[in-house]
């Protein structure tokens, strides 16, 4: 028994120590927000006048794209005719324009025969790999263009592949000087997603025909995953199914049955078309991995941008909280955790030193799961995360204070301290861990259902309270066993500032 | 055996040895109405005056002025100052790429002609002219959709809470703890509404932070309720009694935690925002001390009450008299923590205090002092002794 607590209470003072050393020296702190460090900010603006609906509108799609990025807590507002990102936690303003470029307009071109591609002096003579109109109940997009692909002349190799540049590229204007060289004139040849290339028609519809922000990746257990997406009532639907019957009964226009969805002249998806009519929502399946599936849905989402927007140029931003802010918390927290510990250590005489103890461990246990996770997630720890750290001192505080107190109970009742500990452990535990599941749960439902700083102090809140959990468990529970078992404490007349039954 | 059982003589001494006596469940009507008066002064000032909703909610003014060795941040905090504009709630940031900086500054929408003069007095700063400085409108950062998730994920934590709670213990108690949680985000809400504070993203954040703390401060004291209660099961001891009981015997803790949590608070107030002089700092830190007072608060006078307010009307009505003043004490101190009390001696030593065989002597609330000592003497005829040392 005793070696167990030993090896818990080495072990934990060990972890904690080798995790700190480790971010310390690798020097993994915690990324902090644009209120305490500053960060990059880029300024979008819009290729044509947009109205202010518009604008917000764009402002709200940005962001969700960011959060969905994984770049926690931007900061995006229209200022004036422009909309401005402060990205926390980014110091490359090269990264930053990546990360902000998420201005695409989503195309919908209906596939054609590769033969419509053919370059207009070249007869068909070629072999002809697979036959494209075969792949009429497959689904799965990216899959085929490499049957359909065909050996293609100069036209591929002038289509923007991997660089997406900030500028944004008008419909088919990229391949505007090629079209005439083709067969079918307005057909063109863009890049699939890996690395393939699909012939495709004219432009027939924008990623507008889709209701704003529904496009959802779904798992079906017979299909695996796909992506549904709601049809905007009016006007997008008839667009959409226009589009869906044209090529529905393959006609000219759209021979193979197959529509495509297109971003920034990247096909993403050319699933072919079941049904020549849709009431209200669009399922596209595949071979779709999870990822492929969230991809595509965001890439729907997406083009619901009512206006182009480009980034106009990229700045850094100092921290808009005052540089003295952050100082002013943390010695302001320091001091407020001295005085509470000089308080304790008045009110429970020596053993508060094991609430000393307690408390580095986790504060070194909260830094170091800090560094890490916001080296995992990108969250920033703001102003009101430091503060609130501060505040889980208190809650941390609690649990010896309901440790300690339950002992001081057992032993005015006549218990040995050696007696005493144990039991009120046991007490004890069972009040912590009701209470801290409570925050846990609140920690989790917001984390995973909220988004921007509500999320952020969720992280930060289950962080803590995971925390004071280990600590109580791990630290302060063999700490305080085997004080109470140790030959001193049983010979000891006052315990926690009272006396005691000596046994 | 040198077992202390005297009662101490001040109060304060009683408080820390967890001998105190209060009546908390008769006190319940006062508790209750400072409850209502605080809720219906929000609901009041918000339907007067709503709420100061910063420039992340609302947008604002943004004024963009070339930077330089002779204008900063500062400079524009200064010019800010002297107009007589709200530094509080202001962003202030330097913006520099390789071409050139720009201090950028956002304020709460201001009237017209001062915004114009705030302009003026820029460029004067600044050392440029008036048309140098771009000045447009900008929108809130917090979008429609962050409150609408926010406010979703709220409802269904409430629902998974209360769900955990009425499993853990009952749905009376996870009926109480929301309520007392409501209270407290009430309260902290009527602060800002009725003294028109500036409410930032930071002020969301503390209100959450205040009510997982009132939750979890109710949990711990209906922890030691639910304790009690199989404790006296056998005893049929009427729920209002075992409030009572429950509530001093956690009063020291309450008392220190609080004071352990608020001291930190205070500090960023005091320390941080008063004389380092981050006025960041100042309104988060004003939220959250006044949201963990009223948690604190909130746990005895509204938590708990309400719980043996249900609780009372769901058990056949109790012939017998509430235990108080010395009696009450007994109780708290000899019921302390012996664990298995009721089921080793059901009719043994602490349950006699309250076993309706015996007459109640009638004391009075106030008795105190000398008496005492003898009382919880007669009441804990048998205290339990120290288990003989066993060999682990």
């Amino acid at each position: 028994m005793a070696r167990r607590l030993w090896t818990s209470l080495i072990g934990v003072v060990l972890i904690v120590l080798i995790t700190l050393g480790y971010n310390i020296a690798t020097d993994n702190t915690p990324i902090l927000g644009l209120d305490l460090q500053g960060g990059v900010s880029v300024i979008l603006a819009p290729t044509e006048p947009a109205t202010e609906d518009e604008l917000t509108v764009i402002r709200d799609q940005i962001r969700a794209e960011l959060e969905r990025q994984g770049i926690a807590e931007p900061d995006v507002r229209v200022q004036g005719e422009t909309i401005v990102v402060d990205l926390p936690g980014v110091r490359d303003q090269q990264e930053a324009l990546s990360a902000v470029d998420v201005s695409g307009v989503v195309e919908l071109r209906p596939v054609l025969n590769p033969e419509s591609c053919q370059p207009i002096d070249t007869v068909p003579t070629g072999p002809v790999i697979g036959t494209p109109s075969d792949d009429t109940t497959d689904t799965t997009p990216g899959t085929e263009p490499q049957g359909v692909r065909r050996p293609v002349a100069p036209p591929a190799d002038t289509v923007p592949g991997d660089t997406v540049s900030t500028e944004t590229i008008p419909p088919g204007a990229v391949n505007e000087p090629v079209p005439t060289q083709f067969v079918d004139p307005g057909a063109v040849i863009l890049p699939t997603r890996d690395g393939g290339a699909e012939c495709l028609g004219p432009v027939q519809g924008t990623g507008e025909v889709f209701e704003r922000g529904s496009a959802q990746p779904t798992l079906d257990p017979s299909q695996g995953w796909g992506v549904s997406v709601d049809l905007r009532g009016g006007e997008g639907r008839d667009t959409w199914n226009s589009l869906a019957s044209q090529c529905f009964n393959r006609a000219p226009t759209c021979p193979t049955q197959r529509l495509a969805i297109v971003l920034d002249s990247v096909v993403q998806s050319a699933p072919s078309v079941n049904e020549p009519n849709f009431t209200d929502s669009v399922s596209i399946t595949g071979n779709f991995t999870q990822s492929e599936a969230e991809d595509l849905a965001s890439v729907l989402n997406r083009g619901a941008f009512p206006v182009e927007v480009e980034a106009q140029e990229a700045r850094t931003v100092s921290p808009s909280a005052g540089s003295d802010s952050l100082q002013a918390a943390i010695v302001a927290g320091l001091v407020g955790l001295a005085l509470v510990l000089v308080f304790l250590i008045v009110y429970y005489r020596w053993l508060a030193l094991v609430i000393v103890g307690g408390i580095t461990v986790w504060a070194g246990m909260v830094f170091s799961m800090a560094s890490f996770v916001s080296g995992w997630t990108n969250y920033a720890l703001s102003l009101a995360g430091v503060t609130g750290i501060i505040v889980a001192i208190g809650v941390t505080v609690d649990s010896y204070v309901v440790f300690f107190e339950r002992i001081k109970d057992e032993l005015r009742n006549g218990r040995t301290i050696k007696n005493a500990a144990p039991r009120s452990f046991k007490m004890t535990w069972r009040t912590i861990w009701s209470a801290d599941v409570v925050s846990l749960i609140a920690a989790g439902i917001l984390f995973s259902l909220s988004v921007g700083s509500v999320r952020g102090f969720a992280l930060y809140l289950g962080l803590t309270t995971i925390c004071d959990l280990l600590v109580c468990y791990f630290f302060t529970r063999p700490a305080v066993l085997l004080l109470a078992r140790s030959k001193r404490m049983a010979t000891r007349e006052t315990v926690l500032g009272m006396k005691v039954a000596t046994a | 055996m040198t077992l202390d059982t005297s009662v101490s003589t001040s109060g304060l001494g009683r408080v820390f040895r967890g001998q105190t006596a209060i009546d908390f469940y008769g006190k319940r009507k006062v508790g209750l109405v400072l409850a209502v008066v605080a809720v219906i002064v929000t609901v009041g000032s918000l339907a007067a005056q709503g709420l100061n909703l910063g420039l992340d909610f609302e947008g604002g003014d943004a004024w963009d002025i070339p930077a330089s060795e002779t204008f900063g941040v500062d400079e524009a905090t200064d010019v800010l100052d002297a107009n007589d504009v709200s530094t509080t709630g202001a962003r202030i940031q330097l913006r520099s790429s390789e071409t050139s900086d720009v201090v950028t500054v956002q304020v709460e929408e201001l009237p017209r002609d001062k915004a114009e003069a705030v302009t003026a007095d820029f460029a004067e700063a600044a050392g440029v002219t008036v048309d140098e400085i771009s000045f447009s409108f900008t929108s809130s950062t917090w979008g429609a959709e962050i409150t609408e998730k926010a406010v979703r994920a709220l409802v269904i934590f409430l629902l998974v809470v209360a769900v955990f709670i009425s499993l853990r213990f009952e749905w009376r108690m996870a009926l109480a703890a929301i309520a007392a949680m409501v209270n407290d985000v009430v309260v902290a809400v009527g602060v800002y509404s009725v003294f028109q504070f500036e409410v930032t993203p930071a002020t969301v954040i503390a209100f959450l932070t205040i009510l997982g703390y009132s939750l979890y401060d109710t949990i711990v004291v209906f922890d030691r309720v639910k304790e009690n209660e199989g404790r006296y099961a056998s005893t049929k001891m009427p729920y209002e009694d075992i409030v009572n009981i429950s509530m001093n015997q956690v009063m020291v803790r309450s008392l220190l935690t609080s004071f352990s949590s608020i001291l930190p608070v205070l500090s960023l107030l005091i320390l941080g925002s008063g004389v380092m002089g981050a006025v960041a700092l100042r309104e988060f830190a004003l939220a959250l001390l006044v949201g963990m007072i009223s948690g604190v608060y909130s746990s005895i006078f509204i938590a708990t009450p309400l719980l043996a307010y249900l609780k009372t009307r769901s058990l056949p009505p109790s012939r017998r008299k509430r235990l108080l003043g010395d009696e009450l004490r007994a109780a708290v101190m000899g019921a302390g923590v012996t664990g298995r009390i009721p089921e080793d001696t059901p009719h043994g030593d602490v349950a006699d205090a309250s076993d309706g065989d015996r007459p109640l002597e009638p004391v009075g609330a106030g008795a105190s002092g000398p008496t005492a000592p003898a009382q919880a003497d007669r009441l804990l005829s048998h205290p339990p002794r120290p288990r003989k040392k066993k060999r682990r």
